[in-house]
Order: C-alpha cells, then sequence, then structure tokens
C-alpha cells in the first residue's frame, strides 16, 4: 500500500450494462481496482477487465445503475483489490465486498492480500486424508468430508440446502486435535431472511466466534457476487495458511455466482456458450473451487463445501456439470425426499465423496467404517430395486429377504437419514445406527464386512 | 348326608379355587418381576440417554453463553479502541493543519507536484490547492512550463489538485486524499501503539 494514489478520468465513452468504458487512459492495468464517482460523489468500486487503444473496459461491482456519461469520473487506483485480512475478522459479518456490516469498524488490518489469491504449488499440495465431523450423520457416515477437499452440495430450488449449510457451518469441527476450527460462510445472492437466518443461527448458537460471514443478498447488485467467493477464501487462505487454522468453506450459492459470470459475458458480447454462459466458465469456477487444500509443513487447511442449486433439478446443467469435473465428489439433494418431509433429503445413491476412503477407518474414525457404510450404500440400493418391485407385483409378491430389505431401506431413512436441525451427532453415533441398521437383515446379507466386525457390532434382533 | 356331601363339595371347589388363584398369584408374580428384571437394562438405558442428552444440551447453552458474551466483550473492545484511534487521528489531522508553511513543507509541496505532473505526463497542468498554500504553490509552479494555479481554492489540509487543461485527467495529491489511503496502515500502527495487534 503507498500513499500515491491514481488518476481520474472524466471521459466516460460508453455504459453498457455493468460495464464502464472509460476513454483516454494511460497505465491503466488489467484487473486494477477502479473507484467510479458520480456527480453526486457518490462512490462505487469496480476493476478494469480490458485495456487497450487508449480504453479501458471497467466492471462496476455495485452495478451502473444511476451513472450517467457526463458528470461520472473513473479512478484507476493503482493496486488490485485487496481485502484486509487478521484474526480480528472472526466473529465479524462483511457485505459481498468485505465491508463491515455488523456496525463495527473495520477490522485493523494485519496484511492486506489480493482478493484473486495465488494458485497453490501443485508440488506443495498434501493429500488430504483428515475427518471433519459435521455432526450431520449422512454426511459423516457416507459421504465423509475430509479436511482440505472440496465437496459441493448440488441441490434444487426451495429444498433445504441453507438449513443443511447452517447446520453444518454451526456444527463442524475437527476430532482427535486441539487445532484451531473456523468457519468462513460466504452467502451469494441470497434472499435478506435467508441471510439473516444464517447470521442468527450461527449467533445463537455460539458458532459465529470461530466464523467469518460475507452476506450478499438478492437486492444487491449482481456483478458483486463475482467478488464474494474471493474475498471469502482471501479470508479463509489467511486463516489457515497463516494462523493455522481448519478452516471450512461453505460458499452459497455458487449459481448466483455463475449467473453474475453470465451477465458481465453478455455485455462484453462474448460468444456464448451452452445456455448462454460463457465458455470460461469452467475455467473460471476452478479458481475458486481449486483455492482448497492443504500444503507440505503449513498446519492449516481450506475445505470447501460449495452449494449449488440445479435448475430445473437438471444434474446436467453447465454449473453442475463443469462443478462436479472440479470438485472431489458430490453430495445431491433428492426431491423425493424433501417432498417426504425428510431432512436432510441426501439421496446417497446419487452421492459421492472421492476422499472419504482416506479419511475414516482406524485412528480417524473407526476401523469398520469403510466396510459398514459399503453394507448399508449396497443394502440401500437394494431397498429401491424391492421399492420399486412392490410398486408393481404388491408387497404380498415379495420374499422374506426382499420386505428385509425394505425395512432396512425405511429404517434407512427414519433413523438415519433424519436428523433434527439442531441434532448433533458424534461419528460413534452414527456408526451405531448404520449397525442397527444392517442388523435388520440376516447376518448371511452381510457380505461386505468382516467376520470379526459382524461379531462386535452385529445387534441381535 | 346330602348337607355333609354338599359341604364337602364345596370345599373341594374352594380348595381348587384356593391353590387356582395362589398359582396364578405366583405366576403373575414371577411375571412382574421378569418383565421389572427385563426392564432394569432398558431403563438403564434410556437413563444413560436422558444423562447423555443433558450434558450434551449444556455443552451446547454453555457454547452459545461463552460464545456471545466473548463476541460482546470483543465488539465493546473494538468500539472503544475506534474511538481512541479517531481521537488520535483527529488530533494529528489538527497538528498537520496548523504545521508552519516553510522549509520541509515547501519540499513536501514540490515533491506533490513533481509526482503529480509525472503521473499526468504532462505540466500543462491547472493546480488547485488551499488558501494557507496559495503563495507557496504560486512560487513553485515557475518550475513547470505551461501549468496556472486555479483562482478558485480549495478545502483541505494541504497539498495539491492538478487537472490537465482539457479536464480529462484529474490528480489529488492533497495530504487528505494521502492520509485517507494509508488510514488502513496508520489505524494500525495506532492500535499497535495501544497494544493491539502486535
Amino acid at each position: 500500500m503507498t500513499a500515491k494514489g491514481g488518476v481520474q478520468y472524466s471521459k466516460i465513452a460508453e455504459i453498457k450494462g455493468p460495464l464502464v468504458v472509460v476513454d483516454d487512459v494511460e497505465n491503466a492495468a488489467f484487473d486494477e481496482l477502479v473507484e467510479i464517482e458520480t456527480k453526486e460523489g457518490e462512490r462505487r468500486l469496480g476493476k478494469v477487465l480490458e485495456v487497450g487503444n487508449g480504453k479501458a473496459i471497467v466492471q462496476v461491482f455495485e452495478g451502473t445503475t444511476g451513472l450517467s456519461i457526463s458528470g461520472t469520473s473513473a479512478k484507476f487506483v493503482g493496486k488490485l483489490m485487496e481485502m484486509p485480512v487478521s484474526k480480528e475478522v472472526l466473529g465479524r459479518v462483511f457485505d459481498g465486498l468485505g465491508r463491515p456490516k455488523d456496525g463495527l469498524p473495520d477490522p485493523i488490518a494485519d496484511k492486506f492480500i489480493d482478493i484473486n489469491g495465488e494458485p497453490m504449488n501443485p508440488e506443495q499440495r498434501e493429500y488430504p486424508k483428515d475427518f471433519i465431523q459435521t455432526g450431520v450423520s449422512v454426511i459423516d457416515g457416507m459421504i465423509t468430508l475430509v479436511r482440505g477437499q472440496k465437496l459441493p452440495i448440488f441441490s434444487g430450488s426451495g429444498m433445504s440446502h441453507n438449513i443443511l449449510a447452517a447446520q453444518i457451518a454451526r456444527q463442524a469441527n475437527v476430532v482427535g486435535t486441539k487445532d484451531d476450527f473456523a468457519v468462513v460462510f460466504a452467502a451469494i445472492g441470497v434472499q435478506y431472511s435467508e441471510a439473516e437466518y444464517f447470521r442468527r443461527s450461527l449467533e445463537e448458537s455460539g458458532a459465529l466466534k470461530r466464523s467469518v460471514l460475507f452476506l450478499n443478498t438478492a437486492d444487491d447488485p449482481a456483478i458483486e457476487r463475482i467478488i464474494t467467493p474471493r474475498v471469502a477464501l482471501t479470508v479463509a487462505e489467511y486463516l489457515a495458511f497463516d494462523l493455522g487454522m481448519h478452516v471450512l468453506v461453505i460458499l452459497t450459492d455458487m449459481t448466483n455466482y455463475a449467473e453474475a459470470l453470465r451477465e458481465i459475458s453478455a455485455a462484453r458480447e462474448e460468444v456464448p456458450g451452452r445456455k448462454g454462459y460463457p465458455g470460461y466458465l469452467y475455467t473460471d469456477l476452478s479458481t475458486i473451487y481449486e483455492r482448497a487444500g492443504k500444503l507440505n509443513g503449513r498446519k492449516g487447511s481450506v475445505t470447501q463445501v460449495p452449494i449449488l442449486s440445479m435448475p430445473s433439478d437438471d444434474i446436467t446443467h453447465p454449473i453442475p456439470d463443469l462443478t462436479g469435473y472440479i470438485t472431489e465428489g458430490q453430495v445431491v439433494l433428492g426431491r423425493d425426499l424433501f417432498r417426504q418431509g425428510v431432512y436432510p433429503p441426501i439421496n446417497i445413491l446419487m452421492s459421492l465423496s472421492r476422499l472419504m476412503k482416506d479419511g475414516i477407518g482406524a485412528g480417524s474414525t473407526r476401523e469398520d467404517h469403510s466396510e459398514i457404510s459399503n453394507q448399508v450404500y449396497d443394502a440401500y440400493s437394494r431397498a429401491q430395486e424391492v421399492r420399486a418391485l412392490a410398486g408393481i407385483v404388491g408387497k404380498a409378491g415379495l420374499t422374506d429377504i426382499d420386505l428385509k430389505y425394505m425395512d432396512v431401506g425405511d429404517v434407512f431413512e427414519k433413523e438415519f437419514l433424519t436428523q433434527a436441525t439442531d441434532e448433533n451427532r458424534t461419528i460413534e453415533e452414527t456408526l451405531t445406527i448404520l449397525w442397527k441398521i444392517v442388523s435388520k437383515l440376516p447376518k448371511n446379507e452381510i457380505t461386505k464386512i468382516k467376520d470379526k466386525y459382524v461379531d462386535q457390532y452385529y445387534q441381535e434382533n | 348326608m346330602t348337607d355333609s356331601l354338599l359341604a364337602k363339595s364345596i370345599d373341594k371347589i374352594l380348595e381348587k379355587t384356593e391353590k387356582e388363584i395362589l398359582a396364578n398369584l405366583e405366576n403373575s408374580f414371577s411375571n412382574t418381576k421378569q418383565t421389572l428384571d427385563d426392564s432394569i437394562p432398558k431403563l438403564e438405558q434410556e437413563f444413560d440417554k436422558i444423562i447423555s442428552d443433558g450434558k450434551k444440551e449444556a455443552d451446547k447453552i454453555e457454547k452459545q453463553i461463552i460464545g456471545s458474551s466473548d463476541l460482546e466483550v470483543r465488539n465493546k473492545h473494538l468500539l472503544t479502541l475506534e474511538i481512541a484511534i479517531d481521537k488520535v487521528f483527529t488530533k494529528a489531522l489538527d497538528q498537520i493543519a496548523n504545521t508552519t508553511r516553510s522549509g520541509d513543507y515547501s519540499n513536501l509541496m514540490n515533491t506533490l507536484l513533481d509526482e503529480s505532473t509525472k503521473i499526468l505526463s504532462t505540466t500543462k497542468v491547472i493546480v488547485s490547492t488551499n488558501s494557507k498554500d496559495k503563495d507557496l504553490v504560486q512560487s513553485l509552479l515557475s518550475k513547470y512550463p505551461g501549468a496556472e494555479l486555479s483562482s478558485q481554492t480549495i478545502n483541505c489540509l494541504g497539498g495539491v489538485i492538478v487537472k490537465s487543461k482539457d479536464g480529462a485527467m484529474k490528480f489529488d495529491n492533497t495530504l487528505d486524499a494521502r492520509i485517507q489511503r494509508m488510514k488502513p496502515l496508520i489505524r494500525k500502527e495506532i492500535a499497535t501503539k495501544f497494544g493491539v495487534g502486535n
């Protein structure tokens, strides 16, 4: 940071959507921060998207509503957008651009960090293998999250992903270590009531103390949404790699982020890709998702749980599709389960945590975790087939063993999947319920678990 | 004869009924005992569950209370610190405003003008300053061919605002703008003096 400022230009050539084209510009740099000043003295922030031929295209974060060509000026600040960071950001609530929203002053900064982050050196990355307990049985037991992983939640419009996100934020913890744990929560384009719910939920549970909230509400300018995940990740990286904390970053809703990206792309008249999203959507999403991980020799970690609502519940939509290529698995919420009133309505048959195998077992959760999880997955899958069959031939046409599988399906949904929004289950409790489900089956149906574990944990009816 | 037979029969029936009742009672007693014995482990389990649920709830409430009071204390601390920082700032700004306009200050103005014309890449500029610095700036402008002093003064602590003659470019090099840009770092310095953020 220097005392020297930037030049203010008053020749605005064009205002188009969220973009402002400034004429006769010299020495502007790509991504440089710009202060737009209106005739009335109002200041808005933006960044340079393109420079050349004496012109600069500036993307205005707070939107261009109310701006006019005459009287508007653009000051090129001479630095990139930075986020002031310090340990004091914990317990604070910021807006989508990283400005305090809780009535308190700006945090006293320890450092100012470029919000675009620095790419992690692939050579320095450490393979994620430590368990994070979310207290949500279905995630801990069957789609286990590990420190440094990026595990998105694919949801649909109106489903309970925000309640789940808040529950994870309140309950998530690292077990078996005294390392500090923090949650960075970025709400992108959410309704005001949802933003308030997140804030109150963390405040009332006492979890706000270890959390940082970035709230970009639906009535905030769409362009601000481009910045929100980046400022959140900048803070997360600082907490993780400078202060050695294990940080869980929850980004909801990434669909709103992608829509903002589409808006800018359309305004720039770029050739549209699938469903009008820019062709670089994959690359852009990767600049966010790839900021999760662990580094060799550094104590902390950044774990990401991005949440996105799939338009029309379409998993082949470009946003979930491209997200799935980058992330390490996915948690899919099922519309059928949601309609049945199951919370959390996670469809385990479509969900997967690719790094789960390395974060569970003896020394991290329990030695039988992997096998019991596989067995329940198998049994629930069979239960779904039996349910489909019962829909055709009726229950009377099913064999005894089929009926037992149906029972497994019911117990799975009612006792394992279903959980109160304030119920924080330990991994031991989760595994006990998994064994209760498996114990509905006769021992000869248990083919994926070693006999010694069956002898130890099988619950005779 | 008939009476004694009747009495015997009644006795027999009574005896049989008594035995049956006793047997039933014994049976019921042993059933009840069995049920009670069976329910002991269930009760113990239930008891353990109630205790562990209660403990969880207590932990939750403890976390809530500690979390919110910690935050409240921290927030009050932040507000108090900010008030102190503002006081230091105001005092510092007063001192700057009342600095004597000679010696070092003249050199500073020279540097500010130099910097501004370099950034705008021209000396054909209009320079605005406050009423206190007007004469000083006028005397310094002779070094910059084409530079003019604006007839209108501006309200600032010191320094200059330099505009290109066509009005397309402006560079704010006032002390106020420079302090504003450095404010986050100055705040940190002040906070450090108060023993915060070391």
